[in-house]
């Protein structure tokens, strides 16, 4: 509802005092999401053109980071990792999430808010908190390994459950499954029973009209998901710290660790930039295919 | 504001969204104590007119005025206004008493003042003893009558009407039809409501403005709406209307275009012979027979609904021709050729 | 057996196999929450099977630790200032972006957006560069400072999709009857929808409660609950931990709970007239 400028030479005193009233409520928001939001990646993006000697850092405009993160090996093969283990974790988070998804939306009837509310609790909860426990179930001591001996399944401890890539990607699942579940289940809860039905009325059996209806329909939800898990997966370093035992390191632990032990500012900086130019590619992407799917002209 | 004079007028009024107009150069007055009604379909820019005498849309070109003066960029709680909306806006968190006290809070009244004029009004409404009700513990017709009150009680010198009873059912509509003349009758204050339901406004009306496309085509009586409607649009919307385009061809005589009949026209100062004109004539004014004089039309279709009998022919040219008889009458058969006539009176004659 | 219960029996069979794999699901992301409070209550000092014996002492030795119990009370100061100052933040902007017709309105949400949609790991690291022109800050100031920017971020949206849904006649209506903006936010705003501020506020604090990465680059010499935690994570986990956890885990479900049951409720349209 823009105004078009060009009828109205005069401003209406009512007029000047809303826009007032909009200025003044938007203000603060936009100015504290500048100064601390916008600036400070505008600085990470200054200095990862920085160098380091001696330990201090020397303004300039060099690309050598960025050259080195493509250039070492190490480096190369922990983003990929990284970007791998992402890539897993959010296939899983969807195969695990979508019945969980279908069910509160379609099959839990008035049960239906508690279940949605019970799926999302635990994504409130420290990450520190949440991903300690899976330490104490899945150690060599862990309650996992004392079930399956009490069991009898095996004599052994299995000693590969934790310190391992999988117990990082059983951590990130656990961790971003909630994350999942709830645009799907948006997505999913928009398509009428009507629409399904009418497809079984017209002769397509269950999984025909899953694949038919449901499934498409609920992409949008699909893609909502995928990337806010992967994001989250690319970019998290408590699960993979205490969980993953540290001899594959993934990109979001070499930053920190950039940062914090080795102090390598600029270094650490131009990886972020390059995990941050990886992220805003997929968003832009899904923003586009969202506005494409809700029909809007892209 | 001393003199509380409920006059409006509305000077060149325009309003655009996104480059189109909802409103566009419209003039109106409307006299003190009258009940007048803006008809039109919807996205007509009715409600964007209403909203601008309210205040909560201001014009991009004219003025408003309200007993004479401008109020024009005043903010609605400075308007002598008060409005009744399509759904009500009762406060749910507030029980029907203190919906209906609001606005007299607002201007400051004195406590007990107040509760005498809540009471005054629950009473005035036949809502007696429903004051500590809550919003949603009420009818349809009970809100639609609280809303009415809230907006009442502050004794506006004007109350705007925002489609007031088209969230009630047909029964509930036309009983609330006849409150809303009462008290219109009773208070004697501006009444301006906007609907598209052109049986409310005629039955409401002192007078009717028919607006469409953001124009108001015909400001009258809704007697001179129904029987001399101004343009094609206006016969069309309100009542349901055959229209036929012909060309003069001699004093008193007009040919269907297209068609070849001939028809007879009545009424002083005829357009010359060789001008177009459009004629609306009513189905109910049309009478159908086997033979005659009249257009000659195939019989497509005919519809019983009780007391009436519609038939609808399609003429020589194409055109679709509506006459509604008594059931009783004269019934021809599908497919069959039959006579549709009307007299030289029952043509309204709308100028190009 | 007739074709109808057959049907029937396909049907319920895939209800029992869709209730019994959603049932999984729940028990995968309850077991580490009840692993938690399972081994806060149990005896032995390495947690771990089978169970020793019922014991409260975890959470008597907890209280008593000087660093833990401080750790609780900063986290919980911190956090109130965060979500006291994301909410008054997000209040009237949700307003304005909801109910005025704005420019560059899509450019703003997305501003608002940022901090939840990009890697906490570089917002951290985004202040830790802000931080370098005001080492001052560096502690609790910054730690308030990041959890606001984060939480206020999806205070503005949870509160701007609430208010899309907010009849506006209801203010027109207040206006027309001779409110003034003020009245309007105090008498019709504010009662309708303190419930959704509530819950905005709750889960707000929740967020910023237990937040980790960010606060962990400009914590400094500050030791929130969190960092406790994962410094005392290098060790062996001691059970003192996973009694405070214990703690917390349940008042952070009890406030979400409370917050999403707020937030849902108020989605549904208020009580319609004349139903």
């Amino acid at each position: 509802m823009e105004r078009i400028s060009g009828g109205s030479p005069t401003i209406l005193p009512s007029q000047r005092r809303r826009r007032r009233f909009a200025l003044a409520g938007l203000a603060p928001l936009v100015l504290w999401q500048l100064v601390f939001f916008v600036v400070p990646l505008l600085i990470l993006l200054v200095i990862s053109f920085w160098t380091m000697r001696n330990y201090r850092l020397e303004p300039g405009f060099s690309l050598e980071n960025y050259r080195a993160v493509f250039a070492d090996p190490a480096l190369w093969r922990s983003l990929v990792l990284s970007l791998e283990t992402a890539f897993f974790v959010t296939l899983a988070c969807a195969l695990l999430g979508y019945p969980v998804a279908y069910f509160i939306a379609k099959k839990a009837g008035r049960f239906r808010i508690v279940l949605l509310i019970a799926v999302i609790a635990p994504f409130w909860i420290s990450i520190v908190m949440r991903i300690s426990a899976w330490r104490i179930l899945l150690g060599e001591n862990g309650v996992i390994n004392q079930a399956l001996i009490s069991l009898g399944l095996t004599s052994e401890p299995l000693g590969g459950l934790l310190y391992s890539p999988v117990s990082t990607a059983i951590g990130l699942v656990y961790a971003y499954l909630p994350l999942y579940v709830l645009p799907l289940y948006a997505a999913i809860d928009r398509i009428q029973d009507s629409w399904i039905d009418a497809a079984k009325d017209l002769n397509a059996g269950p999984v025909r009209a899953f694949l038919e209806v449901t499934l498409p329909l609920s992409l949008p939800g699909l893609v909502v998901g995928a990337v806010f898990c992967f994001i989250f997966g690319l970019g998290e370093f408590v699960t993979p710290a205490l969980l993953g035992g540290g001899k594959q390191l993934l990109i979001a632990q070499i930053i920190q660790d950039e940062f914090q032990r080795r102090q390598d500012w600029p270094g650490g900086a131009a990886i972020a930039m390059v995990l941050l130019a990886i992220v805003f590619t997929l968003l832009l992407l899904s923003m586009r295919y969202l506005r494409i799917a809700s029909g809007e002209r892209p | 504001m001393t003199k509380r004079a409920g006059d409006i007028e509305l000077v060149k009024v325009s309003k655009r969204y996104s480059g189109a107009a909802a409103v566009d150069d419209v003039s109106i007055a409307i006299e003190a104590g009258e009940f007048v009604t803006v008809l039109g379909p919807s996205g007509c820019g009715k409600s964007t007119l209403l909203r601008m005498v309210s205040g909560f849309v201001e014009p991009d070109e004219g003025d408003v005025r309200i007993g004479g003066a401008s109020v024009t960029g005043l903010p609605p709680y400075r308007r002598d206004t008060a409005m009744v909306f399509q759904d009500y806006a009762l406060f749910p968190h507030r029980t029907v008493a203190q919906n209906i006290a609001f606005g007299l809070r607002m201007r400051r009244m004195e406590k007990s003042q107040i509760a005498r004029k809540v009471d005054a009004m629950l009473e005035l409404l036949n809502l007696a003893g429903f004051g500590n009700r809550r919003i949603g513990e009420i009818s349809g017709g009970q809100a639609q009558r609280v809303a009415l009150g809230r907006a009442l009680v502050v004794e506006p010198a004007v109350l705007l009407l925002d489609e007031p009873l088209g969230a009630l059912d047909l029964k509930l509509r036309k009983q609330m039809q006849a409150e809303l003349k009462g008290i219109h009758r009773k208070l004697k204050l501006t009444f301006i409501a906007v609907t598209h339901d052109q049986e409310e406004a005629l039955n409401l009306s002192d007078r009717i403005a028919v607006m469409n496309a953001g124009r108001i085509e015909q400001f009258a009586d809704p007697e001179t709406i129904y029987n001399r409607p101004a343009s094609r649009f206006v016969a069309d919307f309100v009542g349901e209307a055959n229209l036929f385009d012909a060309t003069v061809i001699g004093p008193g005589m007009a040919q269907l275009v297209g068609d070849g009949s001939t028809v007879a026209l009545s009424g002083d100062g005829l357009p010359p012979p060789g001008s177009r004109l459009t004629l609306a004539v009513r189905p109910e004014a049309i009478a159908v027979a086997a033979t005659g004089k009249g257009v000659a039309a195939i019989i497509e279709d005919i519809l019983f609904s009780g007391s009436v009998r519609r038939i609808v022919g399609r003429l020589a040219n194409g055109q679709r021709v509506t006459a509604m008889q008594p059931a009783a009458a004269f019934t021809p058969a599908l497919g069959q050729s039959a006579v549709f006539a009307w007299t030289a009176e029952a043509a309204w004659i709308i100028r190009p | 057996m007739s074709a109808t219960a057959l049907k029937f029996r396909q049907a319920s069979a895939g209800s029992a196999a869709f209730i019994a794999y959603s049932a999984l699901i729940y028990l995968f992301l309850y077991l580490p929450i009840v692993v938690i409070v399972l081994f806060a209550f149990d005896a032995k000092p390495v947690p771990g099977l089978p169970l020793a014996g019922f014991t409260t002492g975890w959470f008597a030795q907890a209280s008593a630790d000087p660093v833990l119990v401080g750790a609780l009370l900063t986290s919980t100061k911190l956090a109130f200032f965060s979500a006291a100052l994301a909410t008054a933040l997000a209040m009237p902007a949700a307003m304005v972006l909801a109910w005025f017709p704005t420019r560059f309105k899509s450019l703003i949400l997305c501003l608002v957006l940022g901090p939840v949609v990009l890697p906490q790991l570089v917002l951290g690291l985004g202040f830790v560069s802000l931080l370098r022109g005001a080492p001052n800050l560096v502690g609790e100031p910054a730690i308030v400072l990041a959890h606001t920017t984060m939480t206020a971020s999806y205070a503005t949206m949870v509160l701007y999709s609430r208010l899309l849904g907010f009849r506006r006649s209801y203010i027109e209506a207040a206006m027309n009857l001779g409110a003034n903006e003020l009245t309007v936010f105090r008498e019709v705003i504010l009662p309708l929808t303190l419930p959704a501020l509530i819950a905005v506020f709750l889960l707000a604090f929740t967020d910023a409660f237990g937040e980790f990465i960010v606060a962990w680059f400009v914590a400094g010499f500050t030791k929130t609950l969190p960092i406790v935690i994962w410094t005392s994570l290098r060790q062996v986990i001691s059970p003192k931990v996973n009694a405070i956890s214990t703690i917390i885990i349940l008042a952070s479900l009890a406030l979400s709970v409370l917050a999403q049951l707020w937030v849902i409720r108020q989605a549904r349209p208020s009580a319609r007239v004349g139903a």
